[in-house]
């Protein structure tokens, strides 16, 4: 049942156009980068040493996704993890089927030693996705997920809020 | 840029999440400071957006508080000028405890980019910006520095 709906405020402190860029670290950026391209197909660049910008693929001149808002991964080489990262902490990529899920889950848990990822968690349903996640040695989380039509994030924002204190 | 054959093929990069202590003053926060679009699909978790198809799930933590996050491991959000930082910068320390921001960090210009941080109500670092898609374009178009 769709309870109420809240768009956003109409006069907020802050004019956010978008959600821009989350950041996370990692000791190897060689490593992280090996990650991202090999096993998550993501484009990487390094503008300058120990920085390591991260997007989803497509969005180069000439391709299906170019002129479209996209949002980037801000990487950098430190010493130490100052904070560990934990399951509630991850980010997240979207499959485009269940069996993509499990096929995502095979080949990272085949090759998970070359890409720096320490554990692939067998996918499971969870609050109506299907989803796998993996942890890198850098401590941050990663999850595969499938969604239904109906429970993409689109979708969801369509039904407003379900749920109100 | 790697040749190889990527193990997986995803179709978007689609979410990061963010931890809450408390769901109410954390959408009022999120949603009257920050300008963000918000709905709350589940009674632990509302997902936010704003300017494209990727969304930040916020998820209550269940017992305690939301875990304290370093600098290290924050979330950008981009506005269009450099009097957008500012008015925002000023509303922060305005609104301090309105909004129960903890931190609010001096105003810095780096890259040509103007920015400041701030610590909110669950722990977790916001940084304000000028950073752009068509900085991030530029940056991907000239690829990789030497170094």
């Amino acid at each position: 049942m769709n309870v109420q709906f809240k768009p956003g405020a109409t006069s907020p402190h802050v004019k956010t156009r978008s959600i821009i860029c989350g950041t996370l670290v990692t000791t190897d950026l060689k490593r992280a980068r090996r990650m991202q391209e090999g096993a998550f197909d993501m484009e990487c660049v390094e503008p300058s040493e120990g920085l390591m910008y991260v997007r989803e693929k497509g969005h180069r001149p000439g391709e299906a996704k170019f002129g479209k808002p996209y949002w980037v991964l801000e990487v950098r080489e430190v010493a130490d993890i100052e904070v560990p990262q934990e399951m509630l902490n991850h980010w997240g990529f979207e499959a485009s089927s269940q069996a993509a899920v499990d096929d995502a889950y095979q080949k990272l848990s085949a090759n998970k030693a070359g890409y720096g990822i320490t554990r692939v968690q067998k996918p499971a349903f969870r609050n109506g996705s299907y989803a796998l996640y993996c942890v890198d040695k850098d401590s941050n989380w990663w999850e595969v997920e499938y969604r239904t039509p109906d429970l993409v994030y689109a979708a969801l924002r369509e039904k407003g809020d379900q749920f109100a204190d | 840029m790697s040749t190889a054959t990527p193990l997986i093929h995803n179709e978007l990069f689609s979410h990061g999440t963010y931890e809450c202590s408390e769901m109410a003053p954390t959408r009022r926060f999120l949603v009257d400071f920050l300008g963000l679009d918000i709905v709350r699909p589940l009674p632990e978790a509302q997902y936010m957006w704003k300017g494209g198809p990727w969304s930040v799930i916020c998820v209550r933590v269940q017992d305690g508080e939301a875990k304290e996050q370093g600098t290290q491991n924050h979330f950008k959000l981009s506005v269009a000028t450099d009097a957008d930082v500012d008015a925002a910068h000023a509303a922060a320390l305005a609104h301090k405890e309105e909004f129960g921001i903890k931190r609010v960090l001096d105003i810095e210009t780096s890259d040509g980019h103007r920015a400041f941080r701030l610590l909110d109500l669950n722990n977790t670092w916001w940084e304000i910006s000028t950073v752009s898609q068509a900085y991030f374009d530029g940056v991907f178009a000239k690829g990789d520095g030497r170094h």
